[in-house]
């Protein structure tokens, strides 16, 4: 991958929790139309890595440089970086519960007017790639349309994370962070969520998820990058890191 | 994607199920749909509030047994666009404000003051006296919504605080300070109605043109409130209530919406302080103590916080209970004594001597027992027993 290719690249990246130092000059880069996966324990600072893309607080970025398709995204506001194209799904309770499927969809029309608003302020941002319609989203995910009128918070967890993810695609998205996108789901539902997160790569969305459960990420992933004690301490493709026994072992357990 | 329209999912989906179809269009409603039920809304308003001033102070029996007056029901009006007002902000956008008072009583102040020295007319005195408060919010909400929860509520009390102390002593000049502003002038509604005057043929229903005036602007701020609730605003306010960073993600920039809330809500405040000014012609210091935020708390909660109406039945509610239950002398059975209508006995039956005087109390248990048995309000309540009416009737 040469740098010129990189949509996201980070740069020596220090973040906090307060006084507590996380993560320590990480660097990585994340080239167009791949998916990339960040592996590592719990509390290595794999989610942390996530929000400080997304901007939320905390973390707080003390030192280095977040760059999204070239721009210094740093220090801005996480509806101004969701407005340059990076959708982050969070972990767990993704969904607005007691707004309805629908409702929950729809929102993503009202936030990119508004982001678009926010474009044309700035008169830097390119719409490259611009939302799904909600009818391709239900085309995509068939369940979404029978219970559109249900609140989302009746959904079943998988069921929410397929919204979460919908949600996201509705949106002028380039970028899709995925927060632990198979926790708590069952191996069927996983397989699901995996099959959408293919077809979204494949619709040229580039993907870079945090995941746990290191087998199961290693099958979509393209490159990984192994996170410890808040630093990168392996980088480099599914099938290499599927090679190197001591890696695995030693920073993931399996 | 804007231009792409809502009903996307309707139209395509001939091939679906007939119940699907019906589910969709009721989750996103053409636009005659919205036109149909805006109008049915403002109809029922409408209706409701014309009705109301006879069914509560003329209408026989009812009033008899509720003994309502003119005056008060002029008054639930306002205090209930106040409510419903701050509702918007509690009940949708989940911010407790502590500090409305700064908003009706900062209102009722500036029209008071308008109507002295600019216009007295009653339609530019609402104008000065909303548009001070929509500014007045703006600037609050700027600071105030820096902070989230508990420090919010705190802060909107602090800025109430101050302005009841402004007005008590270094505004005094302009306020009256301690005595209130008493200097109201008020001309004929568009220069020819008096307000305090009957409404010729139609004072057996409405009573005075200050009601017809209060009536129409209610109607006109329900109207406003139920579009915007019914608006992609409305879906924002909820989805901020239900996680405010998650909104964020969403891309939404989650503060201007707050502040849009805050000002909207402190906008209908300002409207019904303005129109107090004009119903009572005088403006007490106390109209901006905290008490009265407090007041406007308990009537959204004991009505409920989950629809745009119960802050209005809850307004109703604790007004009533301030102003008639507090005035009842003897606690008597229902029908007993020569004062009323349906009289089973002449003696009446004593439950329980000075009861008035306990109504502090009464409103205190009212307001236990809603928030322990309908969280969702006196409104929450109906609409439950509605639906189970409703799915009563279905199942034959």
């Amino acid at each position: 991958m040469s740098d010129d290719d990189r949509l996201l690249e980070l740069d020596d990246v220090d973040a906090y929790y307060g006084e507590s130092h996380i993560l320590r000059d990480v660097s990585l880069g994340v080239a167009g139309g791949e998916v990339c996966a960040l592996l590592g324990r719990n509390g290595a600072g794999k989610t942390t890595t996530l929000r400080a893309v997304a901007g939320a607080r905390p973390p707080e970025v003390r030192d280095g440089r977040i760059s999204f398709k070239g721009e210094d995204v740093t220090a801005m506001e996480p509806e101004d970086i969701s407005a340059r194209g990076i959708s982050l799904v969070p972990e767990e309770r993704r969904v607005f519960p007691n707004l309805s499927v629908a409702e929950n969809l729809h929102l993503a029309e009202v936030s990119e007017n508004a982001s678009n608003t926010v474009g044309r302020s700035l008169g830097q941002v390119q719409v490259e790639h611009v939302g799904m319609t909600t009818e391709q989203v239900y085309e995509e995910f068939p369940r979404l349309r029978e219970r559109n009128s249900q609140q989302a918070g009746t959904l079943s967890g998988g069921e929410q994370q397929m919204l979460a993810i919908a949600r996201a695609l509705k949106q002028n998205t380039d970028l899709l962070l995925l927060d632990e996108p198979y926790e708590g789901l069952a191996p069927q539902i996983i397989a699901d969520v995996e099959d959408a997160i293919r077809r979204i790569s494949e619709s040229g969305t580039t993907i870079l998820l945090v995941e746990q459960n290191a087998v199961a990420a290693m099958d979509i992933a393209d490159r990984c990058y192994v996170v410890d004690q808040g630093s990168i301490v392996f980088e480099g493709t599914a099938t290499e890191l599927r090679e190197d026994d001591e890696t695995r072992e030693r920073y993931l357990g399996v | 994607m804007s231009d792409e329209p809502t009903e996307t999912a309707d139209a395509t989906e001939e091939g679906g199920a007939v119940v699907e179809r019906e589910r969709t269009e009721r989750e996103f409603p053409s636009w005659e749909r919205v036109r149909e039920s805006e109008l049915f809304v403002i109809a029922i308003t409408t209706v409701a509030l014309a009705v109301f001033p006879w069914l509560f102070a003329r209408a026989p029996v009812i009033s008899g047994v509720l003994q309502g007056y003119q005056d008060l029901a002029t008054l639930i009006v306002i205090w209930g666009i106040f409510a419903m007002g701050f509702n918007l902000l509690l009940g949708y956008t989940g911010l407790l404000s502590f500090g409305h008072a700064a908003f009706w009583g900062g209102a009722a102040y500036a029209a008071g003051v308008f109507s002295t020295h600019v216009s007295s007319s009653p339609l530019l005195i609402i104008l000065a006296g909303t548009a001070f408060a929509a500014l007045l919010a703006w600037a609050l909400g700027f600071v105030a919504l820096r902070r989230g929860g508990i420090y919010f509520a705190i802060l909107t009390l602090a800025f109430g605080q101050m302005a009841y102390y402004m007005a008590l002593s270094p505004l005094s000049g302009i306020t009256g300070g301690e005595n209130g502003y008493t200097g109201v002038e008020l001309a004929p509604l568009l220069g020819s109605f008096f307000l305090q005057y009957p409404v010729p043929g139609l004072d057996w229903l409405v009573g005075t043109w200050t009601y017809v005036l209060v009536g129409v602007v209610a109607v006109v701020c329900v109207a406003a409130a139920n579009r915007i609730l019914h608006s992609p605003y409305g879906m924002v306010f909820r989805a901020i209530r239900e996680n405010d960073q998650r909104a964020e993600f969403v891309g939404l920039n989650v503060w201007r919406y707050k502040l849009m809330a805050f000002v909207i809500s402190g906008t209908l405040a300002g409207v019904a302080g303005s129109l107090f000014t004009i119903y009572s012609a005088y403006v007490p210091v106390q109209s901006l103590y905290w008490t009265t935020s407090g007041e406007v708390v308990i009537m959204a909660v004991l009505g409920g916080v989950g629809s745009l109406f119960g802050p209005i039945l809850g307004a109703g509610i604790y007004l009533y209970v301030e102003n008639v239950i507090s005035g009842v002398q003897q606690l008597t059975l229902p029908f007993t004594g020569p004062g009323e209508y349906v009289t089973l006995v002449q003696e009446p039956v004593v439950l329980l001597e000075g009861f008035g005087a306990y109504w502090h109390l009464i409103l205190g248990l009212v307001f236990v027992a809603v928030i322990v048995l309908f969280p969702r309000g006196i409104w929450g309540l109906f609409e439950d027993a509605a639906g189970a009416v409703r799915r009563l009737g279905s199942d034959h």
